[in-house]
């Protein structure tokens, strides 16, 4: 739910010092409203997350470009739903290991929020049937298997001891199809078993 | 001015398996000439609020070939109409229609094929990819008298999935059935398949 | 397998992911005809809180308003900008949602219908006070707003 609005400089004017003003409207109500950080500014961007935090609203946007004396038309967005559009974050991905098993903690994603200080939001509470496909590569064996998970601790057992693992993760919302991001890829080696190397 | 002299297309029929649906029919033949096809579908919809409203197939429209693949126009657990018509230059045949409504419920559903492999003592399963429409219900077993089978359900075929970490030395069989949410229906299980795990029991 | 369960309506053999592709292949050449961004139809007061019980007759009266009215008369637009092929995948589909859903006619159940109709009313007047091409437009441009609330009774 972190909303950037972004935009390309008008035709012909890339590197000229034009600033732009944005504003924002509701569907559904009355007025054009304006976003102080972003009136007269030179970037190309525009953070909307603050406005477009009630995710089951929808939203336009509109920037206007000025350069010297001259004001463009307003260019306006499509209409923006941030509950189907918003991108799906990865999950945290918390990987410990034993000779033989390799526990895995997963961890929602959060929504954005303005002031690190606030409260966070999980996913999970907005997406209540978020799942995680959980893919495991065992390197050894040049083997890959998945498994998809509503719970956020997993366990694989019986592993192969002294052996590299990788796993990755991505979040995923059955339903409209969304955008999701897989977790990096975390490798980790299971520990050597001393009872084999006796043997 | 050309209208209806080339004779119109005979003997519809729809073959459909595993929600792949094709519309074929018996060729026009006029000697030397390369007749193109044209199918037009309408679902309940149309046919109840518009009947005179077809709606051109997205790949048959025209086609050379006396068949259409029409699994990307039929959308909805309805019933659809389907009418096909020759055309060479510019001479049109009149339409023929289906005789009967095609709906997709009535798709012959395969047993999916599945292949059952370990990675130590995890027991791995990678079923058909069927598309999109299609679940999967794997129904697996030790291999020893009295032993108590467990159901999982699989969303995708096509990539490998853990079905169980299993036991070292046991032997273990699969079996699978497809499930097709868009009507409510299954398959018949596949052949079960068996694997043995090597290893005899170690230590945790 | 899912199906949707409005209250006591259970509808079997309608997969929600057909809906959304078909609209989501049409929501930007639709929503762009509709200029009167002021006014939303499916609003919060006609969607929020609504009870398991109500959302049999409020899914069934919406889905035949926009069979009936909507998709109905909005056909000739979606052959102008040549989307009958997603039209007709949602319009086939609310058919086969609203020709399994069975609200039940007992007299217990009359305030929660009552309740249902209020929210549907609300609705249809804010149709009414379009001109007929422009609600049109707006309702169906809104089917992503219903698609969405639909999806909570989707299991």
């Amino acid at each position: 739910m972190k909303n950037i609005l972004q935009w390309s400089p008008p035709e012909g004017l890339q590197g000229a010092e034009v600033t732009y003003t944005v504003r924002y409207f509701i569907y559904g109500q009355k007025k054009w409203l304006s976003k102080s950080e972003c009136r007269n500014i030179l970037r190309t961007y525009c953070n909307l997350s603050a406005e477009t935090s009630d995710y089951e609203h929808q939203y336009y946007a509109r920037v206007k470009a000025v350069w010297g004396t001259n004001c463009s038309k307003g260019a306006q967005t499509g209409r923006f739903y941030p509950f189907l559009e918003t991108r799906i974050g990865p999950p945290e991905v918390a990987l410990t290991t034993d000779k033989k098993s390799i526990s895995i903690v997963l961890t929602a994603p959060e929504k954005w929020k303005k002031d690190p200080e606030e409260s966070s939001i999980s996913m999970q509470q907005i997406y209540s049937n978020l799942k995680y496909h959980v893919s495991i590569y065992n390197a050894k064996a040049n083997k890959t298997w998945s498994q998809c998970v509503t719970n956020q601790m997993l366990v694989l057992s019986w592993l192969e001891p002294d052996t590299l693992y990788c796993v990755h993760v991505a979040s995923f919302v059955p339903g409209p199809p969304r955008l999701a991001q897989p977790s990096e890829k975390q490798c980790v080696s299971t520990l050597k078993d001393p009872a084999s190397a006796l043997k | 001015d050309g209208v209806a002299v080339l004779p119109a297309p005979q003997n519809l029929s729809v073959q459909s398996t595993n929600m792949k649906h094709l519309l074929t029919w018996s060729p026009v033949v006029v000697p030397g000439e390369i007749i193109d096809y044209s199918v037009e579908y309408q679902g309940e919809y149309e046919s109840l609020y518009m009947s005179h409203i077809w709606i051109p197939s997205s790949w048959c429209s025209p086609t050379e070939n006396p068949e259409c693949d029409i699994t990307d126009d039929i959308t909805a657990t309805v019933l659809y109409n389907l009418r096909v018509r020759a055309t060479l230059g510019s001479q049109t045949s009149a339409w023929s229609t289906l005789k009967h409504p095609f709906n997709r419920n009535s798709t012959i559903l395969t047993p999916p094929g599945l292949e059952v492999s370990n990675d130590g003592f995890h027991l791995v399963i990678k079923l058909e990819d069927l598309g999109p429409q299609f679940e999967f219900l794997v129904a697996y077993w030790r291999r020893e008298p009295g032993a108590k089978e467990h159901i999982k359900m699989v969303r995708n075929g096509g990539v490998p999935v853990l079905l169980e970490t299993a036991e070292p030395g046991a032997a273990y069989c699969v079996k699978a059935q497809t499930f097709v949410k868009a009507i409510g229906r299954h398959s018949a299980f596949s052949q079960a398949e068996c694997v043995k795990l090597q290893g005899e029991a170690l230590s945790l | 397998g899912q199906e949707f369960q409005f209250g006591s309506c259970r509808v079997e053999g309608v997969v929600l992911q057909e809906l959304w592709a078909a609209f989501r292949a049409v929501k930007d050449v639709v929503q762009a005809q509709d200029n009167i961004t002021g006014v939303r139809l499916l609003r919060k007061e006609v969607l929020q809180n609504v009870s398991d019980a109500e959302s049999c007759y409020l899914s069934q009266a919406l889905l035949k308003f926009y069979l009936d009215t909507v998709f109905k008369n909005y056909h000739g637009k979606a052959a102008e900008f040549r989307i009958l092929k997603s039209f007709s995948t949602l319009a086939n589909n609310f058919i086969a949602i609203t020709s399994r859903l069975r609200p039940s006619q007992e007299n217990e159940m009359f305030s929660i219908s009552e309740s249902a109709r209020r929210r549907f009313l609300l609705f249809q007047r804010e149709f009414k006070q379009l001109d007929i091409e422009a609600a049109l437009t707006k309702a169906f441009g809104e089917v992503d707003i219903l698609l969405t609330w639909m999806e909570k009774f989707y299991q």
